[in-house]
């Protein structure tokens, strides 16, 4: 039968969309107040700087107006309904044995603890509002590597000026409406310091998971690459379906040196109820490398645009990114990069798949500075449409006030042509397979750019989202 | 509702004819003259229309032009816009086009500087197999200001649209340009490009482009594509294999652009403005030798 013969069947659906009880977790009320914010902050025992740092994002956040001209509608979010923060009744484990059973659990469901077996430097994993697990091999932190969550590195008086000195510096709480939320209430994340000269042969992954129905996750990442470092950064997150609006609103800040090379790695499959308003944000040094992989699947409304400041002369950046919008979903992704040095060079290749009514926009910003003499530029963005109720829009934005500059754009939208699916249905494939073929090929320079088994969980989510494309 | 140009006029071209001699419409920007003009082309009628606005003066005008037309069914309209204004002036130039089936819809628009000039451009292309191709050609020096919107919606089925920008900025001159191509629902079959060139010459240009795609059908193809920068090496090398400088290399760039923009001045008033221009930014005896030319192929094709 047809049926036994496609790959979405070998899919297993509750691989993301599975819940655990709350029931006797720390959940603060919902809404967004002075007090909670306080109460977040003495939890966390931070130093005064932190929390005064917090109710000036609050009141930045009060004071501005919700945006009503920008990407899809975020109306349906309130956030007097969505508590910021949510606990397990558990300790931060550097062992899983440590890490309560349901946890644990649900971590190995989504493959975390046997990928650190087998191919990462140290893994980080949060559990709504606080990381659960953090671990290091040994050997890396041996070479003076610091993988810590930033809570940790607040209380080590060897970082907390460090932490000081960065945060909060390359996305100001002035940016943009969620950003100051971000500030009033973050919670969790990573801190990452990479010496200078040093390069992990492996990746660190920090893995994010919401499970709390109605509340919101805030996790906070700053990154320091020092001159001549190399660190490959990867990024998950999931959580389970739920029929009342989640909100992630997270932070990523990234500071590349002269000489290093950064290379971050997202895959974002957030369940459909979720409201994904997440910042990211590189400063690239001298003959620098920023590198971004991204692949967004889940969320109900994304506004995600990770933004590269190419500072340095000679440094560069390359954004490869992947968007798959499915019904109900309405996704405003893509990036931005500044280019401000001397000869710095940056390539954006982007691709978006659009089905069962979903919607997605690619929107990227190109800005090269007076200074950036011999700036060059690439952006690609090509788009596929794979029915007729869905909705594919490209929305670049190019400003050139260098001479020298070179800046180049090309965008595509179309379908999968009749003649490729009635040539591979003249080879045995039925309809489905075909379309799920030609997809998985379209998305394949990405697919290749990730860690394997980030490779296999984006086809393999691919093939779920093709489930039922044809019919 | 009443017009508020003061030489607000309506033509209407009959049905299956064809209008040897443009309609024009001239705005005197020295003047601050306002124009606004709607042409009805009835089915498979022929027209051309040609706005003309420009003006030499120093002083402060604000001037416009709207042209609206309706091409029936089978219709073929060619409009003709060319603009060059004086540097303190401003224009705001609009043009608004509704094809219906099989209607042809050739825009040609050359903005050869000045103040502030605003280019507008709606084209629905309602009717199933209507076509349009929308083509600027710009400069801008100085501290010109040019702003560009070129909007195509494709709505009825099998339509194509082409939208070709293609200019050169000089000294302090700010660009900013926005060419959508809108793929509605329904518009099975149909396809949109939309591609820009921009020539950056000067230090201090700032130049601005968005160009968008907006996608609501499936069986439909969208292209679009920029290039931004100024003349490669290997240009500028074989250029001075043959004794041109990069100033030189520059000016050829210039000139080619007005001459293209005199040659295909489809009459004196447009004629007018682009030697004025010409005169303007390349010279007198540039600008009359183009015409000399113009004059010369003219007489032979006499």
């Amino acid at each position: 039968m047809t049926k036994e013969r496609t790959q979405v069947a070998d899919v297993d659906r509750s691989l993301y969309d599975f819940t655990k009880s709350e029931e006797g977790y720390e959940r603060y009320a919902d809404g967004l107040t002075p007090d909670i914010v306080r109460a977040i902050s003495a939890k966390k025992d931070e130093p005064q700087w932190m929390l005064d740092l917090r109710l000036k994002a609050l009141d930045e956040y009060h004071r501005r107006p919700m945006a009503t001209n920008w990407g899809p509608s975020i109306a349906g979010l309130d956030l007097d309904h969505i508590s910021t923060y949510v606990s397990p009744k558990t300790k931060q484990a550097s062992s899983w044995d440590d890490v309560p059973a349901d946890i644990k659990d649900t971590f190995e469901r989504l493959g975390i603890p046997e990928a650190e077996r087998e191919s990462l430097a140290g893994v980080g994993a949060q559990y709504d509002s606080e990381i659960v697990y953090h671990n290091m091999r040994e050997e890396v932190a041996k070479q003076g590597v610091v993988y810590t969550t930033i809570e940790d590195a607040l209380h080590d008086p060897k970082w907390e000026p460090v932490v000081h000195e960065y945060f909060g510096t390359l996305i100001p709480m002035t940016d943009h409406k969620f950003a100051a939320l971000h500030y009033a209430v973050w919670s969790g994340g990573s801190f990452v310091y990479v010496p200078a000269g040093v390069s992990l042969d492996y990746p660190l992954q920090s893995y994010f998971r919401l499970n709390a129905q109605g509340a919101g996750q805030f996790e906070h990442t700053l990154i320091i690459v020092e001159p001549g470092a190399n660190l490959h950064f990867i990024e998950g997150c999931s959580a389970p379906k739920y029929y009342e609006a989640n909100l992630h609103a997270g932070a990523v800040e990234l500071f590349v040196k002269d000489g290093a090379r950064l290379r971050y790695s997202t895959i974002e499959n957030w369940s459909k109820n979720m409201y994904n308003l997440n910042t990211k944000r590189a400063t690239v040094g001298a003959d620098a490398k920023m590198e971004w992989v991204s692949g967004s699947f889940g969320s109900h409304v994304s506004y995600l645009y990770p933004t590269t400041i190419l500072a340095g002369d000679r440094s560069s950046c390359e954004f490869t990114g992947i968007t798959f919008s499915g019904a109900t979903q309405d996704l405003d992704t893509g990036c931005k990069v500044i280019l401000n040095g001397r000869d710095t060079t940056a390539s954006v290749s982007t691709k978006s798949i659009s089905k069962d009514g979903g919607i997605n926009t690619f929107r990227s910003s190109v800005v090269v500075g007076r200074h950036a003499d011999n700036a060059r530029c690439t952006v690609s963005c090509q788009s596929l449409m794979l029915d007729n109720i869905s909705r594919s829009d490209t929305i670049p934005a190019m400003d050139v006030r260098n001479p020298t500059a070179s800046v180049g754009h090309e965008a595509t939208i179309g379908r999968i042509s009749d003649d490729t699916i009635l040539y591979l249905m003249s080879r045995g494939c039925s309809e489905q397979e075909a379309r799920t073929l030609v997809v998985n090929g379209f998305a394949n320079p990405v697919s290749k750019e990730l860690p394997m088994e980030y490779a296999v969980e984006m086809n393999n989510l691919i093939k779920l989202e093709m489930e039922g494309a044809i019919g | 509702m009443t017009s508020q140009a003061a030489d607000a006029r309506y033509v209407e071209i009959p049905a299956h004819t064809v209008r040897e001699e443009p309609i024009v419409v001239a705005v005197d920007t020295d003047k601050g003259e306002v124009a606004d003009t709607g042409v009805m082309v009835r089915a498979g009628a022929t027209v051309s229309i040609v706005v003309a606005a420009g003006g030499t003066n120093a002083a402060a005008t604000t001037s416009a032009s709207l042209l609206r037309v309706i091409a029936e069914e089978g219709a073929n309209v060619t409009i003709t816009e060319v603009v060059g204004i004086g540097s303190s002036q401003q224009h705001l130039e609009s043009v608004g086009v509704d094809a219906d089936d099989d209607a042809h819809v050739e825009v040609r628009q050359y903005a050869l500087g000045g103040g502030t000039v605003a280019f507008g451009t709606a084209v629905s292309l309602s009717g199933d197999r209507a076509r349009a191709n929308v083509g600027l050609r710009y400069f801008a020096d100085g501290k010109d200001h040019l702003d560009v919107n070129h909007v195509v919606r494709q709505r009825g089925k099998n339509t194509i649209a082409h939208v070709r920008e293609n200019g050169i900025l000089d000294d302090a001159a700010e660009k900013a340009l926005r060419a959508t191509i809108d793929l509605v629902h329904g518009a099975r079959g149909s396809k949109g490009d939309e591609a820009e060139s921009v020539l950056v010459f000067g230090d201090d240009v700032v130049n601005k482009t968005v160009p968008v795609i907006l996608c609501d059908e499936d069986d439909v193809q969208g292209n679009h594509g920029a290039t931004i920068g100024t003349v490669g090496p290997e240009q500028m090398d074989y250029l001075a294999d043959r004794g041109l400088s990069r100033k030189d290399a520059e000016a050829l760039f210039v000139r080619a652009l007005f001459e293209d923009a005199i040659i295909n001045a489809p009459e004196a008033h447009a004629h007018d403005v682009a030697v004025r221009q010409a005169e303007r930014v390349l010279g007198a005896e540039v600008a009359h030798d183009f015409d000399a030319s113009v004059q010369l192929a003219e007489d032979e094709e006499a």
